[in-house]
This record gives C-alpha cells, structure tokens and sequence, in this order.
C-alpha cells in the first residue's frame, strides 16, 4: 500500500491530528525492534566466557584424587578378589579417565574406590562420601533430577543370538514358528512367554544361558534370548554363534555424578565419547566380556 | 465510529466478555461429555487366603504405585498366589508431609483393599520427612532430638489404623550406615527410637505388635562404623535395655548364594542365620517371643555375586517354606519383593514374583503351586 492511499483511506478524519504521530510512533517501534535485534545479535554471538570449574573438579585436579563410588559385586564389571584388588571393565575405564585427565591438567590423578552397597549409591553420592556412581549402573530415567547421567558406555540389554551360519534371522521377530531357547525364569524367559502366542514359537527353557546356547550350536533350538554378556563368555569360550539385531530392550551402562558437578560430568563424557572414536572402549570391552 | 471509540465502548466490551464467558462454559459442557470416565474400582466383596502355608508372605511394594487399580491388581495375586501376609512401606514422610497434617489417602488404599483380599499388613515405618531433618540429609537420618516426632507419627499411625493393621516394625535395617542416615551405626541410639515408638504405639493401641530389628544380615568386621553384625546389633539392643519394648522380632533372612538347608554360622550369611538370631533371643531370657521373617529370599540376577540361578532360586525359596513350616517359633516367612511398580533397572528386579506389567515369572507359579495345590486337590 502506497503512502498516499493511506492517507486516502484516513481522509474522513483529515481533522484529526493523529495520522502524522501514528507514523512517528510506526518509526520509534522499528527502531526500537532494530535495536533490541542487534543486541541480541550481539549478546548471542558475543564469544562467551569459559564457565567456572565447579568445585569437586577443582579439589579432583588440586588434590590429585578422584573418589569413585563402587560395589564390587558385578563382575566383569567390577569385582574384589577377596583382598581388596579390584577388577573389570568399569575399574579399567576408571583409569583411562585418569589417565586422559593427568595429561590434560599436568597433575598425576588418581582414584580411590569407596565401597558402598549398591542401594545406597545415590545417597551416598547425594551426601558426598564420593564423587561419582562407577558400578555397573543402568541408566534410570526417575533419577534424572537427581543425578546428572554420562554418556552410555555399554548398552546390557538382552540379544537375540543364532547359529553364525544363519542368515534370516534379523531380530526376535523372525523367530515366528521356530524354537526358541532361554534361561528359565530370565528376563529372556519373561520376554519370550509374553510375545508366544503372537510368534507362535516352541520355547524351552535351560537352566543356564550357557545350557540354551549350547542348545543352538547343536541344533536343539532356532534362537536363544539372552543377555550380551553371556554371548560374550560363550564366543570366547566356544563360538559359532552371533547376535540378531540390536538388543531387545535397551539396558544402558552409565556413570552418575552430582547435579552441582557439570564440569566433572563434561571431562567424563569426553573421555567416554574420546574412547569410542579412537577404539579404546571396544578394546576393553574385548578384554573383560 | 472511528478505532479508538469502538475499543472503549463499554456495551460492546461486555458483550465480548459475555461472549468469551459463552464459549468457555460450552468448553467446560463438551469436555465433561467427551472425557473418559475415570477407572472404577470397588473393594469387591471381602476374599480369602486359600493356602497351606499359612506363614507365607511377600513385601509389596505399592508406596510409589499411583493408580488404585494396579494397587487391587497386586494384591489380588498375592492371594491367588496362597500368601496371606504382606509387608508394606508407609513412609512418614509421605503421609506427614507437612508437620501436623496427615495425608492418610494412600495408605488407606493400600490396607483397604489388602483386608479386602483376606490378607494381614504388617505395617513398615521409616523414612523422615524434609522438615524433621537437616537440610541435604538423607531420608533415614533422625537425631535424637527428633525421635519425639516420629513417635508421635507412630502413634497417629497406630491410631488411624487401630483394628486394621495391627503389626508395625520400627524402622529398618539401622545396622547399616546407610539407613542409619550415614551416622556410624548406634544400636543404644535405635533402641532409644524403639522405646519412644512402642510406648506411643501401645497408648494408642495396646494390641498393636510392635516389630523390631528388621537388621540386614551383614558380615561386618569387628569396630566398623559404616556396618555391624545383626547378631553383634541385636545383643548390644538388648545390652541397651530393648527387651520389653518390642513383641516380634523382624529378621531379613537373605540367603545370598546358599541353600535354604545351608547351617547357620556367625559368619555366613544364609536363610538360617535367623536361628543364630532367636538363639540370642532365648540367650536374653526372652524365648517366648516369637520371630517373623519381614523380608528375605534369593535373587537370580544374572551377573550379582550374591544371587543364584533361577531354577536354584525356585527350589531354595520352596525348601526355606518348609523349614518355615518346622520353626514353630516364626509366624511369618516374608520375601522380598513380590513387584515394583515399574522396572528399577537393577539387580533388584531379579527379587520380583511378577513383573511390573503384571506377568508372574516361574517362581510365582512354583510357590503358588507349593501353597495351594493341597488346597485346589481338596487334600
């Protein structure tokens, strides 16, 4: 629309002294959205301050000690042999955190495990008996507004597993009309009788998930559903079996660390996330499962 | 009528507002109509325990389950299973949120519909709420400058409840630094919170049982601080003066990786680790009480140091019933957890009966089997 019929169209009201201020207010509104624009521009692309190291990573470099809340009671994740050595994946991970973190800041780091029941983590985390949950821990989605979770380092969630040489079988659902081997009374087990009668398969149940694979490398069954660490021990052990598809329910391995210690959290996920680019982390789950 | 006139006249502002008003009731009307009813769930008629092992139990865990019909749903199975006791977790700091007001809704959900399916609550109090502790300390830390609240809890407990639930045990586990609020573990301080709790629930009901102990069976060495021994915790309660002071003893009776039959030693932790208990009971001039089993069994997580396969899990839980069934001093055999209301993503769901999605895993139908098939075969 043109000036002029603008005003064309405000005529009647030619008497009326507003039009020319309804103009002058038009502009003063643009130039205030430019310039609010503009600082924002400004502010969102002004380069930023590095945040503040929070505390507990500060006392980790000063002191040269990180506290690592532990209960030894899941191996190959972690276990004690009984005099207070220590072993598996997640104590080997624990040291190429410090191992990456020394190097970084100059300072030798170290870590001391705090032995604590695996019910009382979160709360001792919460009181501060350590710095961080290193056990074995599933990722809980409730606890999120505790705890701040690091990326996942292994997803434990259980495989469907066939004979090597099968080459149908792309997941669970493929197994329709076959026979079916897991570990009566696992999570396999509780997976399996709930989808039965949709899939219409024969499902035996062995007394240890080393019994159902055996099963499946004799032919007795199709396909077996169990956990990825069981697979783990029977390729080492045997072989000739490989898993199916991802695995049926995702049971993701993480650390934890206080909801006040983001930087501790940021230095943990770059380490995990640098593990997984440069091969670290299937190296040691290669060496433990 | 030029803008500016029209947006004040005052007629035609009400109009919009009147209009607005319209809309909104009509809003209201249609969205009454088109919502779905909510889930209607009824006591139904009061039920029965058929079983032939009347000591059986499971602890429920419906604290944390919100919607009435999953609570009605859990506790049907647990009587269809042959169990008619359960234990159950009433956190004060649930119910007294605020200091002074109670909220008794869910907790009367949880034990209306438990009496209505014919099975008997022993009642779990613990867990202290924000106001009657430090700030950033944990649920479990109570000082004793506290204790008077709690007792007070207990009383307004025992009192609501009075001819509904008659058992409560008195905290748990407080040999473990870890439920003793992080503080070294104290059993002069606990037994202190046993006495004030038992005279206030005994002035609001003198027949409710009070149950004390409920110690985890623990290893610990000689001076720890963070653990102690239960048979260690439980004669220094004695040393403190708890003897007249409780009516049962709770024990959690774990097996770990051992057979039911496994014989007790001070330094195993196995099912019978609960005779080891009672021996001091009787050591103590105090035989005559009884014990009951609140919480205990076998995990079959597949990797725990601690847990058994499956099948070993199936048959020590039947073996550890008969040996219920022998100990004429237990009234109850309570095991741990019959379900959570949804999946903890720990060792902890290899305790379950039944799953969150209420699918009964193998043991569910073998102790339901052991429990009620004398009763279905009319033996």
């Amino acid at each position: 629309m043109s000036s002029s019929s603008f005003i064309l169209a405000e005529a009647p009201r030619s008497s009326d002294p507003r039009p020319s201020s309804l103009r002058i207010g038009t502009l003063s509104v643009v130039l205030v959205a430019l310039a609010l624009a503009g600082y924002y521009a400004y502010v969102s692309w002004k380069p930023k301050p590095a945040p503040k190291p929070d505390a507990t990573w500060v006392r980790i470099t000063q002191e040269g000690v990180l506290r690592i809340g532990i209960d030894p009671s899941f191996p190959p994740f972690e276990a004690d042999d009984g005099k207070g050595n220590l072993s598996g994946l997640d104590i080997a991970l624990a040291q190429e955190w410090v191992h990456d973190w020394s190097a970084q800041t100059g300072k030798t780091i170290k870590v001391q495990y705090v032995y604590t029941g695996f019910d009382g983590l979160y709360d001792a985390l919460k009181t501060g008996q350590f710095d961080v949950i290193l056990s074995a821990l599933p990722y809980d989605p409730r606890r999120t507004q505790d705890v701040l979770y690091s990326h996942s380092y292994y997803n434990s969630g259980p495989m469907v597993v066939v004979r090597s040489a099968d080459m149908t079988t792309k997941s669970w659902y493929d197994l329709a009309n076959k026979r079916v081997g897991v570990e009566l009374g696992s999570s396999g087990d509780s997976f399996a009788r709930k989808w039965q009668n949709r899939l219409n398969y024969d499902l035996r149940e062995f007394n240890t998930p080393k019994d159902a694979l055996q099963a499946l490398s004799s032919g007795q069954v199709d396909g077996v559903l169990t956990d990825g660490i069981a697979v783990e021990d029977f390729l080492h052990a045997q072989g000739g079996v490989k898993t199916a598809g991802n695995p049926l329910v995702d049971e993701l391995i993480v650390a934890a660390v206080r909801k006040d210690t983001p930087t501790l959290l940021q230095e943990i996920n770059a380490v995990i996330d640098a593990m997984k680019s440069d091969g670290r982390l299937d190296q040691l789950q290669k060496e433990w499962f | 009528m030029n803008q500016p006139e029209r947006r004040r006249n005052p007629r035609r502002m009400l109009g919009y507002g009147v209009r607005g008003l319209e809309a909104m009731v009509i809003f209201v009307i249609v969205s009454w109509f088109v919502a779905p009813p909510p889930i209607l769930v009824m006591l139904g008629p009061p039920q029965k325990v058929e079983t032939t092992s009347p000591k059986l139990g499971v602890h429920t865990r419906l604290t944390d389950e919100v919607e009435e019909w999953k609570i009605q749903k859990t506790l049907e199975m647990v009587r269809e299973m042959g169990a008619p006791w359960i234990v159950e977790y009433f956190p004060w700091g649930y119910i007294e949120n605020s200091q002074g007001e109670y909220d008794w809704q869910h907790a009367d959900l949880v034990v209306d519909h438990a009496r209505a399916q014919g099975l008997t609550v022993i009642a779990r109090l613990g867990f202290v709420p924000a106001w009657a502790r430090p700030k950033d300390s944990v649920t479990s830390y109570l000082d004793d400058a506290h204790v008077p609240l709690f007792a007070n809890f207990v009383q307004a407990f025992v009192n609501h409840f009075r001819g509904r639930v008659s058992y409560i045990i008195i905290w748990n586990e407080p040999n473990v630094s870890f439920e003793w609020g992080y503080r070294p573990v104290d059993p002069a301080g606990y037994t202190r919170l046993l006495q004030a709790a038992y005279v206030a629930a005994k002035q609001a009901d003198p027949s409710v049982q009070v149950l004390a102990g409920a110690l985890a069976p623990t290893l610990a060495a000689p001076g720890s601080t963070d653990t102690m021994s239960d048979l260690e915790y439980l004669q220094k309660m004695y040393d403190a003066g708890a003897k007249n002071y409780f009516d049962i003893l709770a024990v959690h009776a774990y097996g770990w990786t051992a057979p039911a039959d496994d014989p007790p030693s001070p330094g195993v932790v196995n099912f019978r680790r609960t005779e080891l208990l009672h021996d001091i009971m009787i050591a103590n001039g105090d035989g005559a009480k009884h014990v009951m089993i609140t919480e205990g069994g076998w995990n079959d997580h597949p990797r725990w140091t601690k847990a058994v396969s499956p099948a070993q899990r199936i048959e020590y839980t039947l073996r550890a019933l008969d040996l219920a069934k022998e100990w004429d001093w237990l009234d109850a055999c309570v095991f741990w957890v019959f379900r959570f209301p949804a999946p903890t993503l720990t060792y902890q769901d290899y305790y379950t009966f039944v799953t969150p999605g209420f699918d009964p895993k193998p043991i569910y139908y073998e102790v339901q089997k052991y429990a009620t098939q004398q009763v279905t075969s009319g033996k």
